[in-house]
C-alpha cells in the first residue's frame, strides 16, 4: 500500500494553444517536441520515406476468407515492364511462418489461406502502378473452402490449425477444435448464492485501430547480405526477432529503425510489411518501399476481438457482491497474434475493480476465418468492462441503490485480493477515483432553441428539441499496467554523457504518438540536471530492447531505464574524472509468474505488475424518435500514479475516450463470410471533433511504489471505461437494455 | 488511360461517343475507377465544356409572384458554390452543405452528384449481385442497415445523394445535350432487362438544371455521426406555388418522391431497415412542421 500521502486530485491545466516549446522536467506540462511539425504537415511519417533507386513493393492478397491454394503462376507478372521480382512462399529462405507469440502465420501462404487479405505473393517494380499491375497479373488458383465464421460453431468445426500451435504453452488443455486458449478462474466458492442476482448477455463488435497512417516502410539492403528496415512499429526488437529467422539471417544482420508512426493503438504490434519488404530488397539488391492503401490497411492488421459475454452477478440485498459468474467468448480470427494474452486479460479484469469473494470466470478465444484479432488499446478489458459495468447498473436498479454508491460499496482497495488470488500491493485508489469522478459537477441542461450542432443529430438539423431525452451514465474501468503472467520484459537505455555536460539518450521505445519520447527527455533532463539532452533515433543496433509500446507500460519502463542509465552515467563520469562516458542499463519490473492452468490462481506473488483505474461520468442527449445521439459532456477521474507530463496525460485521456466513444456509437468492422465489407473511412466511421464532447479530467496522483517517480501508464484506462460509461448514459436516456456495441440509431428506434 | 479535355459541349459529346466516361469533379468516379468497378480507356474531362454557375431567371411581367422566379444552375457547378448561394431555395443549399466533406464539395459538381453511385458494400466489393447482373441482391440476405425501404424488390441499394432529393422536392428540370426533362424522369428503378438507375442514353450529358424559387423549403438529414456521413434518411420538403412536395434520400435505389406523409406506409423495409421507416415518419413530420 502506498505510503506517500499526497493524494490531492489535480485538475489538468487549461489547454491554451501554444507554440512555445518547453524543455520540461518530470511533472511539467511539457509541450511535445513533435507536436508542431505534426500539425503543420512537416513531420515525416513512414509513408514519406524515400531512397535513391528504390522500388515499390506490392502484396498479392487472398480474395477468399478460406481456400486451398491450388497453384500460383507468376510467369506473366514477371514479364511485365518494370518488374524486378515476384516472390512466393518458395522464395522465403528461412522460417516459413512467423508470429508475435506463436509462429502460426505463413510469411506467404503456401497451401491454404485463412483470412480475407492474407498475403500470397509479393512483387517489386520501378513504379507503384507497375507493381500494382504485376500483383494483379499473379495468377493464383484457389479452391474455396467453407469459412468458419461463427465463434460458437468454430468449437465444433474442422480445425483451421490442426497442429494446435498455442497448446502446450502452460495453458489449460482444451481438446475442442479451434481453441486458441481457454482459461478458467475459480475463486472462493463459485456456487455461492446471493440474495439477488442479475444476468445478461453482451456483445462487442469488431473495432479497428483505424490509425490514419497506413502500414508502410522502406527496406534497404546493406550490400553485405543484411538489411535495414525503416518502419512504423511498436516494438523494434521483436520485429527484428521475427524478421531475421524468416530471412535466414542472424538478428544482427537485420536492423529495424523506427520511422514516423501515424497511430498504432496495438495495430502495429504484429508485423505488416517488414519481412515482405526485406525479402524484396534482398532479392533485388535495391531499396524497396511498401505503402498499404486504405483497404489494405483495414485487412492488413489485427483488430479488437469481438466478444460475446454471459454474466450473472449475485449480491446481498445491501448490494455487496457475493459471486460473479462470467463466460467470455472471443473471436481471434485466423491467427493467434496476442489472442492468448487477450483471453487472459479479459478474464483477469472481468470483475472490474471490485472485491468479490467468489467467482467463476471462463474465457475462451477461438480461431475462425474472420479478420485476425490481437492487440488493441484496452486489450480484453474493454470488452469485459462493457459487460460488467452494465451488470452493475442493472444490479443498482434492481436494488434501488445509487449506482455510484453500489460501486463504492464494492470498491477494491490495496490489501484486497483479486480473483486470481493476487494481493493488491501497490497503489489502487478505486474509491477515491470513483468519488472524484462522481463529484464533478454536471453541466446545466442547455436551453432551447440551440444551434443544430448542439443537439442530437448534429449538423443534420433533425430536431429543435423534439424527442430529446437527457441521460446520465457512470462507469469504472480497470486494467493492468505492464506485461504479465511470466511474460516479463525489460527496457534498455543508453546514455552518452559528454565532458561538456550534454547528453545523448538511446532508447528503442517506440514513439507512437503517446509522447514517450518527451517522457524520456523529461526524465533525462531531470536526472542529469541539464536541458542539453538529445534523443537519438530509435533503432535496434544501438541499444537493447525497450519492449513494446503497449500495455500502458512504455512510460513506466522507459522512465525506469532512462533514470537508471542517467544515474549510472553520472556515477561513471565522476569516476572517469569528468570524461565522456557511455553506459547502458536495463530496467525490469517486478517479476510475474504464470497463472495455474486449472484454477487461474497465481503461482507466485503476482501475475500482474500493477493496476490502474478510471471512472467516468457522462451526459448524453438522445433523440428517442430518431435514435440519434449526442454526447454532451464527459467528466473523468483517473489513477495515474504520477503525471510525468500532465498535458500529455490529458491528451491521452481525451484520445482514449474518443476511441471508446467510437466503439460505443459507430465503429464496427462489418463482415460477410469473413470478408470485410466496410474497409474505408467512408464506410467505417470514426468519431470526428464534432462527435467529441469536452472532457474534464481529474488526475488522481497516488504514486505507485515500484514505479519510477510513482508513474503508472495512462493510455488504456480511458478507452476501457468510456465505452461502458457512454452506453450507461444511453440506457438512462432511452430505457433500453443496449447490450451490444456499437449502439446505433437502429438499436434505439428499432423493435 | 487517355484524358480528353474538350472545351465545348459539342466536343464533349463527340468525345463521349464510343464508350468514353465523363469526368466531372471525380469525387465518385475516381474511387470507382480505382476499385475497377468502372472501366474506362478514355476519360472526358468536362470542366471547360459543361456550364457552371447560378443565375436567377427574371420572372415574366405577367407572373410577378415570387414563386414564379426560377434559377438556372450549370451542371458543372461545384456543391461548394451552391451551399454558399444565398438566393437558391434553402432545401438545395442545405442539402449541398450537408453532403460529403468540404474538400469533396469543392470538387464535386451538381451534375455528377445526381449520378452518384450507391454506397452498397456488396456492389462496391463486386459481389455478383443483382445490380452487377447476378441473380440475387446480397444485401437482402446479409447486413443491410444502410439499405432501402422503398423500391427494393430487385435491388436494395440506397441512393446517397442529398441534393437530388432537394431538387426532386423542388420539381427541378434538367437539360441534357439532347432533351429537356423533369428530374423525376432522370431516375428509374432498375428492371431485370435493364439494370440502370437512370434514363440517360450512352454518352448523354447533363448540362444544366432549372428550378423554381420556393415559398418555403427545408432539408434535414439523419446520419450515423454528427456530420460527414451519408444519409440514413434525408428529407427534403418544399412548398412551391402552394403545393408541398417531399423527397427522401438514402431510402431507395433512386431519390424517392413521396406525395404525402401517408405514402410512407407503403414502404417495404427489410428486417434491418425497419428503423429507417421510423426515422422517415418522424423526420417528415418535423420537416413539414417547419415549412
Amino acid at each position: 500500500m502506498s505510503t506517500i500521502p499526497t493524494r490531492t486530485p489535480r485538475r489538468t491545466p487549461s489547454r491554451t494553444p501554444t507554440r512555445r516549446l518547453e524543455p520540461g522536467r518530470v511533472g511539467d506540462p511539457a509541450t511535445r517536441h513533435d507536436g508542431v511539425p505534426k500539425v503543420t504537415g512537416e513531420f515525416a511519417y513512414s509513408s514519406d520515406l524515400h531512397a535513391a533507386g528504390m522500388l515499390w513493393g506490392k502484396t498479392v492478397r487472398s480474395p477468399h476468407a478460406h481456400a486451398r491454394v491450388v497453384e500460383i503462376d507468376t510467369s506473366e507478372a514477371r514479364r511485365l515492364p518494370g518488374v524486378h521480382a515476384v516472390l512466393t512462399h518458395e522464395d522465403v529462405p528461412g522460417q516459413k511462418n512467423y508470429g508475435l507469440e506463436f509462429a502460426d502465420q505463413p510469411v506467404l501462404a503456401s497451401d491454404r489461406v485463412r483470412y480475407f487479405g492474407e498475403a500470397v505473393a509479393l512483387v517489386a517494380a520501378e513504379e507503384p502502378e507497375q507493381a500494382r499491375r504485376a500483383a494483379a497479373a499473379v495468377r493464383v488458383v484457389y479452391e474455396p473452402l467453407e469459412p468458419v465464421t461463427e465463434m460458437e460453431r468454430a468449437l465444433e468445426q474442422e480445425p483451421l490449425h490442426p497442429d494446435r500451435p498455442t497448446m502446450s504453452h502452460g495453458y489449460r488443455d482444451d481438446p475442442r477444435p479451434n481453441v486458441v486458449r481457454t482459461m478458467v478462474i475459480r475463486h472462493g466458492d463459485p456456487e455461492a448464492e446471493g440474495e439477488v442476482s442479475v444476468a445478461g448477455v453482451y456483445e462487442i463488435g469488431i473495432q479497428d485501430q483505424a490509425f490514419l497512417g497506413p502500414e508502410s516502410g522502406l527496406a534497404v539492403p546493406d550490400g553485405e547480405g543484411g538489411v535495414d528496415v525503416y518502419v512504423a512499429t511498436q516494438w523494434l526488437h521483436v520485429d527484428r526477432d521475427q524478421v531475421a529467422p524468416c530471412l535466414g539471417l542472424p538478428p544482427e544482420m537485420v536492423r529495424i529503425h523506427l520511422s514516423g508512426v501515424g497511430g498504432a493503438f496495438g495495430g502495429r504490434e504484429d508485423l505488416s510489411m517488414q519481412i515482405h519488404g526485406a525479402l524484396l530488397a534482398l532479392r533485388t539488391g535495391r531499396p524497396v518501399k511498401i505503402v498499404y492503401n486504405r483497404q489494405e490497411s483495414f485487412v492488413g492488421h489485427i483488430h479488437r476481438h469481438p466478444a460475446r459475454i454471459w454474466c450473472e452477478h449475485r449480491a446481498t440485498r445491501a448490494g455487496k457482491l457475493v459471486n460473479v459468474r462470467i463466460r467470455i467468448l472471443l473471436d481471434g480470427g485466423a491467427y493467434a497474434s496476442s489472442s492468448t494474452a487477450v483471453t487472459s486479460n479479459a478474464a483477469s479484469f472481468a470483475l472490474g475493480p471490485y472485491a468479490v469473494e467468489n467467482a467463476l470466470i471462463e474465457s475462451t478465444c477461438v480461431y475462425t476465418n474472420n479478420p485476425p484479432c490481437g492487440a488493441m488499446r484496452g486489450f480484453g478489458a474493454v470488452q469485459t468492462c462493457f459487460a460488467g459495468e452494465a451488470q452493475l447498473d442493472k444490479l443498482a436498479t434492481k436494488l434501488g441503490i445509487d449506482p455510484v454508491e453500489l460501486r463504492l460499496l464494492n470498491a477494491l482497495a490495496p490489501g484486497d485480493r483479486l480473483p486470481t488470488g493476487q494481493q493488491i500491493e501497490g497503489s489502487l485508489p478505486v474509491a477515491e477515483v470513483i468519488r472524484c469522478a462522481a463529484a464533478l459537477p454536471l453541466p446545466q441542461a442547455e436551453s432551447l432553441p440551440r444551434e443544430a450542432i448542439r443537439l442530437p443529430g448534429g449538423a443534420g438539423n433533425t430536431t429543435r428539441g423534439e424527442g430529446v431525452q437527457r441521460g446520465i451514465g457512470f462507469a469504472v474501468g480497470f486494467k493492468n499496467i505492464c506485461y504479465s503472467e511470466g511474460f516479463d520484459d525489460s527496457t534498455a537505455a543508453r546514455v552518452i554523457l559528454r565532458a561538456d555536460g550534454s547528453a545523448e539518450i538511446n532508447c528503442a521505445a517506440a514513439e507512437v504518438g503517446q509522447g514517450v519520447s518527451d517522457v524520456i527527455l523529461q526524465v533525462a533532463r531531470t536526472e542529469l540536471g541539464t536541458d542539453d539532452v538529445v534523443l537519438a533515433p530509435p533503432e535496434t543496433a544501438s541499444v537493447a530492447s525497450a519492449g513494446s509500446a503497449s500495455a500502458s507500460r512504455m512510460t513506466w519502463m522507459a522512465a525506469g531505464a532512462v533514470q537508471l542509465a542517467c544515474r549510472a552515467a553520472l556515477e561513471e563520469r565522476k569516476r572517469a574524472g569528468g570524461d565522456e562516458v557511455d553506459v547502458e542499463r536495463i530496467y525490469r519490473h517486478a517479476r510475474t509468474t504464470p497463472l495455474d492452468p486449472e484454477t487461474g490462481q497465481i503461482t507466485g506473488d503476482r501475475a500482474h505488475v500493477a493496476f490502474a483505474v478510471a471512472a467516468m461520468r457522462v451526459v448524453v442527449e438522445v433523440d428517442v424518435e430518431l435514435g440519434l445521439t449526442r454526447v454532451v459532456w464527459i467528466g473523468t477521474a483517473q489513477d495515474v500514479g504520477k503525471a510525468v507530463n500532465p498535458l500529455a496525460v490529458a491528451g491521452q485521456i481525451e484520445g482514449g475516450t474518443a476511441q471508446g466513444l467510437g466503439l460505443a456509437l459507430m465503429e464496427e468492422i462489418q463482415t460477410r463470410d469473413g470478408l470485410i465489407t466496410n474497409a474505408s473511412f467512408t464506410d467505417y466511421l470514426i468519431p470526428t471533433t464534432l462527435d467529441m464532447p469536452p472532457v474534464e479530467s481529474v488526475l488522481v496522483e497516488d504514486p505507485e511504489p515500484g514505479a519510477p517517480y510513482g508513474a503508472k501508464g495512462v493510455g488504456e484506462p480511458p478507452t476501457v471505461v468510456s465505452t461502458a460509461a457512454i452506453v450507461s448514459a444511453l440506457r438512462d436516456a432511452t430505457g433500453r437494455e443496449l447490450a451490444r456495441v456499437p449502439v446505433r440509431p437502429d438499436d434505439i428506434v428499432g423493435l | 488511360m487517355q484524358l480528353v479535355r474538350p472545351s465545348s459541349v459539342e466536343e464533349a459529346v463527340a468525345a463521349l461517343r464510343g464508350g468514353a466516361v465523363a469526368l466531372g469533379g471525380g469525387t465518385d468516379l475516381v474511387p470507382l475507377l480505382r476499385d475497377r468497378i468502372v472501366e474506362a480507356e478514355t476519360l472526358v474531362e468536362l470542366h471547360a465544356a459543361v456550364p457552371r454557375g447560378v443565375r436567377r431567371c427574371t420572372p415574366t411581367s405577367t407572373s410577378p409572384s415570387p414563386s414564379s422566379a426560377r434559377f438556372w444552375i450549370g451542371a458543372g457547378t461545384p456543391l461548394a458554390v451552391l451551399e454558399a448561394e444565398p438566393e437558391i431555395p434553402t432545401t438545395l443549399r442545405e442539402a449541398c452543405r450537408l453532403a460529403a466533406s468540404p474538400q469533396l464539395r469543392a470538387m464535386g459538381t451538381i451534375g455528377g452528384n445526381l449520378l452518384q453511385a450507391t454506397r452498397c458494400w456488396y456492389w462496391r466489393l463486386k459481389f455478383p449481385c443483382w445490380l452487377h447482373g447476378g441473380e440475387t441482391c446480397d444485401a437482402k440476405e446479409g447486413q443491410h442497415r444502410e439499405h432501402a425501404i422503398f423500391g427494393n424488390e430487385r435491388c436494395a441499394s440506397a441512393h446517397p445523394s442529398d441534393p437530388a432529393a432537394a431538387l426532386l422536392a423542388l420539381g427541378a428540370r434538367i437539360r441534357t445535350d439532347r432533351r429537356d426533362l423533369p428530374l423525376a424522369e432522370l431516375y428509374r428503378l432498375p428492371t431485370d432487362d435493364d439494370r440502370s438507375m437512370t434514363t440517360l442514353e450512352p454518352g448523354e450529358l447533363i448540362l444544366e438544371l432549372e428550378l423554381p424559387a420556393a415559398e418555403s423549403s427545408i432539408y434535414v438529414k439523419a446520419m450515423d455521426r454528427q456530420r460527414w456521413a451519408f444519409a440514413l434518411v434525408g428529407v427534403a420538403a418544399a412548398r412551391v406555388g402552394g403545393e408541398t412536395r417531399i423527397a427522401l434520400a438514402g431510402v431507395a435505389p433512386v431519390p424517392w418522391l413521396v406525395s404525402s406523409p401517408e405514402e410512407l406506409e407503403q414502404a417495404t423495409p427489410l428486417p434491418g431497415t425497419a428503423y429507417k421507416l421510423e426515422i422517415a415518419r418522424a423526420l417528415v413530420q418535423r420537416a413539414l412542421a417547419q415549412l
